[in-house]
């Protein structure tokens, strides 16, 4: 029987091939969708595994999460800096990295920051962290050698920021990747980015106006004090109440009870503290409201190929009648008609199905890798034992979409097939 | 391999009828034919000879009625089981030879044995032989590949696989030319004589009809002439 199957096939090979793409781009589009909203929120909740508490200047919780872990380039408001001075004073606090923006370098984000953070980040591949207001630890994906000297731009070079003078990094060590944002940053000492914004410790902005530290990418008002920075100058991580203002501070509690303790006290009076793993899951469900449209879109094509699929094989056993007349003339019982039929059609569906996974998962690992070169955030595509489920479904469904053709060829009265 | 014994027939009471039409298209009360004995059915076209055959062979199902095929009578079965009796008692030949591309002529001529489940130690050596005794010796050529005359030694090959009781063949020479109708007409006699199998044969052409020991003609889907010549062909 299925030599009989497979020589049909290849004989209608173009209706067939057309049937299994039809199918296959269906399934590919509800199977991207669903592998790519996973990775998201897999490879999101990764990058911020890393971070346990995270304290701003009130504002948005998303944007301060997304600009502080995920180094997105936008402003945000700066709080004052005997904030800094407070958490590393605490008992409860293992360790607080100040985190500083508004620089970059060839596309890769400067952040400034604590040699606390350098090292805790990751373990580093190469070299040293820094330990001088001139030096700079590079992260896995940025392509630059040790000993590099990086110019750092204001804002982004592409929107037009200009080039600050008084200070070029040196690269000193490579941390190991992270596959998180981290991995396309340049990590150098906060206080060099607040020198190089003029905001040292007797400069200080007024908390609550952003700038350095907070600067909108392409910010052409740059117009700070441009003091002569010693890039051989040591590193004093001694942070007291005069420290600038800034945007973010990275905090490692001591226990998940000290967290939920810092997390109480740090909001309100001038501070926002947030688990980044709760904001995540406010925006997750944003990003469930968009996977469940882009779902529904998914499954409209999906039911309409079926209904082009059902359709074409009701003509295609329609215009089979003499072919299927003839095999019950010849002693073919109605059970092998019914069987011939809905094989030739359920291995159609089931290779559409098939190659339909396989598209699918290769548009999701590409959509995922130039997301990741994008933003260093790795991306993990991969298939969940729930989608078992959802093809055992698709099959089940497949294979009662194709019993009706069957029956039909399984009704037909083998006189009347013979005489169409 | 066990054959189907060759099969007589006792038709009687056996009317067909289609909506739409007043006049049934079949209308037969009584007919015989002997075991063995090999028959021609001619009319005009319309004449009820396709429906007679279809009747005869179980494909077209009549509600009253009795067609008595050996000691089976093949009205009150069920569809399966008048699939099964077809499978193993009934071979078929039809002028557009039904053969299926993309196959061997081997597989063609095994195809419905294997779609129902009864290929028998055997059968494979006797496929081969039948292709031999049709004068086709590439057992493995794609149908399609093949003329017209050779497609219809495939479908002669095919109907005796069973060993069948009676060949049914329906215009098996219409749609050749010349040379082969007459190959074909000689094969069928031939092949029905050394398998002593009840021929029955709807056809025009006299190649045919003119070796048959009997010729019934339909009109209006009634007898209207049933002649048994005095010599059997050969």
């Amino acid at each position: 029987m299925m030599r009989f199957i497979l020589a049909d096939l290849r004989r209608l090979w173009a209706g067939s091939l057309v049937v299994v793409l039809l199918i296959a781009f269906a399934t590919a589009l509800g199977v991207a969708v669903t592998l790519q909203e996973r990775a998201l929120r897999l490879g999101s909740a990764r990058a911020a595994d890393k971070f346990d508490l995270v304290i701003g200047a009130p504002g948005s919780e998303t944007q301060l999460l997304l600009s502080s872990v995920f180094l997105q380039p936008s402003p945000l408001p700066l709080m004052p800096g005997d904030v800094l001075a407070k958490l590393a004073a605490d008992p409860r606090v293992s360790w607080a990295a100040p985190v500083g923006f508004g620089d970059s370098f060839s596309g890769y984000p400067i952040v400034g920051t604590s040699s606390v953070l350098a090292g805790s980040l990751s373990t580093l591949a190469e070299g040293q962290v820094f330990s001088r207001a001139g030096e700079a630890v590079i992260g896995a994906a940025v392509s630059l050698p040790l000993g590099y000297a990086v110019k750092p731009t204001h804002g982004l070079a592409a929107l037009g920021g200009e080039t600050h003078t008084e200070l070029s990094y040196r690269v000193t060590g490579r941390l190991a990747p992270t596959g998180t944002s981290w991995d396309r940053a340049i990590l150098v000492p906060i206080q060099s980015v607040w020198s190089l914004h003029g905001m040292g410790a007797h400069e200080e902005e007024e908390p609550g106006h952003g700038h350095a530290g907070a600067t909108t990418p392409g910010h052409d008002a740059h117009d700070h004090d441009h003091a002569h920075i010693d890039p051989a100058a040591p590193l004093d991580e001694a942070w007291t109440a005069a420290s600038p203002g800034l945007p973010a501070i990275l905090v490692k509690p001591k226990t998940i009870a000290d967290a939920y303790k810092l997390r109480q006290d740090y909001r309100g009076n001038g501070t926002l503290a947030v688990f980044p793993g709760e904001v995540l899951t406010n925006l997750y469900a944003t990003l469930g409201d968009a996977k469940r449209v882009l779902s529904a879109v998914a499954i409209g094509a999906q039911v309409l190929v079926a209904a082009a699929v059902l359709l074409v094989t009701v003509i295609h056993v329609g215009q089979r009648r003499r072919q299927i007349g003839a095999l019950r003339a010849f002693g073919a019982p109605q059970t092998a008609v019914l069987l011939i039929v809905w094989l030739e059609l359920f291995l159609l569906v089931a290779l559409g199905i098939l190659i339909g996974f396989a598209i699918g998962y290769g548009a999701a690992r590409l959509l995922s890798g130039l997301f990741s070169g994008e933003s260093g955030i790795l991306l993990p595509v991969g298939f969940a034992r729930e989608d078992l489920a959802s093809v055992f479904a698709i099959t089940v469904f497949a294979a009662g979409l194709a019993l009706v053709p069957a029956f039909l060829a399984y009704r037909q009265s083998p006189a009347a097939a013979l005489r169409a | 391999m066990p054959r189907s014994e060759t099969l007589s027939l006792a038709l009687s009471g056996i009317s067909v009828s289609y909506p739409g039409l007043s006049a049934p298209v079949l209308d037969i009360p009584k007919l015989s034919i002997a075991a063995g004995s090999r028959v021609a059915i001619t009319g005009a076209s319309g004449s009820g000879k396709s429906t007679l055959i279809n009747v005869l062979t179980g494909l077209e199902r009549v509600r009253t009625g009795s067609i008595r095929w050996g000691g089976t009578d093949i009205v009150p079965l069920s569809e399966r089981s008048r699939d099964r009796w077809r499978g193993t008692h009934v071979g078929l030949v039809m002028q557009d030879f039904h053969l299926f591309p993309g196959l061997s002529a081997l597989d063609n001529i095994l195809l419905p044995a294997r779609l129902s489940r009864a290929v028998q130690s055997g059968d494979r050596e006797r496929a081969m032989m039948l292709l031999e005794a049709v004068g086709l010796s590439r057992a493995g050529q794609k149908i399609e590949t093949m003329s017209r005359g050779e497609m219809q030694r495939v479908a002669i090959a095919r109907a005796l696989l069973r060993k069948p009781g009676v060949l049914v063949a329906d215009e098996p020479t219409a749609s050749l030319d010349s040379d082969s109708g007459e190959a074909v007409a000689r094969l069928l006699m031939d092949l029905s004589v050394s398998h002593d199998s009840t021929l029955i044969v709807v056809s025009h052409d006299p190649r045919l009809t003119g070796r048959l020991d009997r010729c019934i003609t339909l009109a209006a889907g009634k007898i209207s002439a049933d002649v048994q010549r005095q010599e059997k062909a050969a």
